[in-house]
């Protein structure tokens, strides 16, 4: 049977392209290649480490006081300190650069070891009250230490727990699609601390990128940071009308240009798609409440005839130019 | 003269170049070998990344929404029937224009233009059926609770048929081959749910027809025509290896069949039930054994889900242990699992490696937010102590790679 590969590598020989023994080698080795279970692995190993922690932080709590309960703990404490020996070994020297990855397994087993310390440490505040009323200690504390392991040992996963940990300390969920269960946007709680974490994170990842200190960091903090200050702005300019839309769509705007201007260097289209979209919303939100406030509704029929037409006309030009945009072409 | 909507050279260039950057990177080929077959069969066609298609589907349908929304509205059209056929021409007419002018190539304006007309086509079916219908048929046809079993569907079906028929073998288009999957698919259904023993036979022969088309596909990579198809055409195959196993799968077909009969109330046993018990235990299994086994990596994906929804099946019926038990001791068996093989395909073995391949490129920046959204752990319970956002870790099968 003809393959698509073996007829594409006859079609090159033919044109001369690679010569007969060539062409000889590249089906022996397409033949012979093993097949990469790298990312099913890499998968199930994820899945493992959370389902353990997720059930291991309800058992802690439904045992706590059964005979059962000092094993579990004993157990957890074990696995948290074999998890973080494990990545120990497989160290890597520090760099500002990213760091070649050694192992796998220590990679997801300091994932385990940090949900494991966030299971201990939820069960000696309840149990022990270890740090009294001082919550936003016990929030901190990981936040901290997830940020010093993210950058000693090079990884993203654990800068993300770290954000997340530092999110939890202000009192905000920085997960991506909590924004559709929670409907924030739409409740219009003027959230300064969400507007303030998603500057820090954003003016973080703009540094990272700028001076070039871990920059592949840079993603994770402009993404989750970038959501959560846009959402933020968003969520105050929904509630605002009139002239008083104006300094939340110029800062919707600004935070937009900060964006592109990560996406031009990183040659991101998420970010470029993501700027586009909230600035559409932001700008076309304070052109209706602009002209619905003279109450005539007259404006209705030729913003929906010609503005909405021709603006969504004016965004697939945009896209169709990005590469020019991102100075990829 | 051949029916294609978009050059053949189109896919061949791509496919070739792909091979051709692969080969390299296994130090295959010289890179002045690979720079001739790249100038050689350039990417003369529109197609974005990922996300910009995405992008550019959506203001694509939101502008055709809007334009007819301003024609229906603005210009004051109120025939059904004259809004439905303009948009029919002026879509595929759209799309043709898309595709010659300016080389479009599933760019996602394409594909906006090609769904619309094909919405168009259905509204203007819906329209057909409220007008000419008679009475006495269109009461029945509307008032049926389920509407698969509605009598007069098989017609509504066929019409809707053809042109997915026509617009797959002219736009090779990977999302018109599920509809037209499905519409096969349901197609089958109404015709055995008016046979005698039809509704005894309908698990069996969605098994059959999923067998035949997945036996047809395997002899496609052989043709030449393959190319132009293969989206569509790996579509179909995780479609049709999905449907073998779900037509089988005793959750489905017990609570299917109570659907079908109606009624509340706790669903029925069902005839036959030990074959589905066995269905439900084999196929997934004989998945992972033959992916593994071929080196087929959708067979071993499809394989693991189906495993994952035989766990579920079996724990929708008898509970063995609380959720948290059996997380933990899941999440114990997958982490011991996976550690040992990749400890142990460190170096290849059969054929198979946990190295990555050089083919993929890595999605570390995937990882972290996918992170951010899944790795949590559930806080204490006790009002006043935030811990983490609350959120239940690990909810099942939230592995979004």
């Amino acid at each position: 049977m003809a393959s698509p590969t073996s007829r594409l590598l006859a079609d090159l020989e033919a044109q001369g392209f690679i010569l007969p023994d060539q062409t000889a080698a590249i089906e022996d080795d397409e033949r012979t290649r093993p097949f990469s279970l790298n990312y099913e692995l890499r998968t199930l190993l994820y899945l493992g480490i959370t389902l353990l922690a997720g059930g291991v932080g309800v058992l802690v709590y439904q045992h706590i006081d059964s005979i059962g309960h000092g094993v579990i703990i004993a157990a957890i404490t074990l696995a948290m300190s074999a998890s973080f020996a494990y990545a120990t070994r497989h160290l890597p020297s520090f760099t500002w650069q990213e760091a070649p990855r050694t192992s796998i397994a220590a990679d997801y087993l300091l994932l385990l070891g940090c949900l494991l310390f966030l299971v201990l440490e939820g069960y000696l505040q309840v149990q022990y009250a270890l740090f009294g009323t001082r919550y936003g200690l016990a929030t901190v504390l990981p936040a901290v230490l997830f940020f010093a392991l993210a950058y000693r040992f090079d990884h993203r996963g654990v800068l993300a727990m770290a954000i997340t940990a530092l999110a939890a300390w202000v009192g905000v969920s920085v997960a991506p699609l909590d924004v559709f269960r929670q409907g924030m946007i739409w409740q219009g709680v003027i959230s300064l601390p969400a507007l303030l974490l998603g500057f820090v994170l954003v003016a973080a990842g703009l540094l990272s990128e700028f001076l070039d200190r871990k920059r592949h960091f840079a993603f994770t903090y402009l993404s989750l940071g970038g959501n959560v200050a846009l959402l933020a702005t968003m969520s105050v300019l929904f509630h605002t009308e009139g002239r008083y839309t104006l300094p939340w769509l110029l800062l919707v705007l600004g935070l937009s240009a900060g964006l592109v201007w990560y996406a031009r260097r990183a040659q991101s289209y998420l970010f470029l798609l993501m700027s586009v979209t909230y600035s559409y919303v932001a700008i076309t939100y304070a052109i209706i409440s602009a002209l619905s406030s003279d109450h005539s509704g007259n404006w209705i029929v030729p913003m929906i005839v010609l503005y909405l037409p021709l603006t969504l006309v004016g965004i697939v030009l945009l896209f169709l130019n990005s590469k020019k945009i991102l100075r990829l072409a | 003269m051949s029916f294609k909507a978009y050059p053949a050279a189109w896919p061949h260039h791509t496919a070739l170049r792909a091979a051709a950057a692969r080969w390299q990177r296994r130090g295959l080929l010289l890179p002045a070998q690979r720079a001739a077959i790249d100038a050689a069969y350039p990417v003369d066609y529109y197609q974005p990344a990922i996300l910009l298609r995405v992008g550019l589907f959506v203001a694509t349908l939101l502008s055709v929404g809007s334009l007819l929304l301003a024609l229906g509205i603005g210009a004051g059209v109120h025939s059904e029937f004259g809004l439905g056929l303009f948009a029919l021409v002026g879509c595929v007419v759209g799309v043709e224009a898309v595709i010659i002018n300016s080389r479009h190539y599933h760019s996602g304006v394409d594909m906006a233009l090609l769904y619309s007309a094909l919405l168009a086509w259905e509204f203007l079916i819906l329209c057909g059926f409220s007008t000419w219908l008679p009475y006495s048929y269109s009461h029945q046809y509307y008032d049926h609770d389920f509407w698969l079993i509605t009598p007069g569907m098989w017609l509504h079906l066929l019409l809707l048929l053809g042109p997915l028929l026509l617009a797959l073998w002219r736009y090779a288009d990977p999302v018109v081959a599920v509809v037209t999957f499905g519409t096969v698919l349901a197609l089958l259904a109404n015709v055995l749910l008016h046979a005698a023993f039809g509704q005894l036979l309908l698990p069996f022969a969605i098994m059959a027809a999923s067998a035949a088309l997945v036996y047809w596909l395997e002899k496609q990579p052989a043709r030449p025509n393959y190319l132009y198809y293969r989206p569509s055409l790996l579509v179909l195959r995780t479609l049709a290896l999905a449907a073998f196993y779900l037509a089988g799968n005793y959750l489905i077909v017990r609570e299917g069949n109570a659907k079908l009969i109606g009624g509340y109330g706790p669903s029925p046993q069902v005839p036959l039930a030990p074959v589905f018990y066995l269905f439900t235990a084999v196929v997934p299994l004989l998945y992972l054994y033959l992916g593994l086994r071929r080196h087929d990596r959708l067979v071993l994906l499809v394989g693991v889900l189906a495993v994952a929804f035989s766990i579920f099946t079996v724990r929708y019926y008898h509970a063995l242990m609380p959720p948290e038990v059996a997380a933990t001791l899941a999440g114990l068996v997958f982490t011991g699992l996976s550690l040992a093989a990749l400890r142990y395909l460190r170096i290849p073995r059969h054929g198979l490696t946990a190295a990555p391949d050089d083919e993929a490129t890595p999605h570390f920046n995937l990882e972290s937010l996918i992170v951010a959204q899944t790795a949590h752990v559930p806080a204490a319970p006790e009002v006043g102590f935030q811990f983490s956002g609350g959120q239940s870790g690990g909810g099942g099968a939230d592995s979004t790679y």
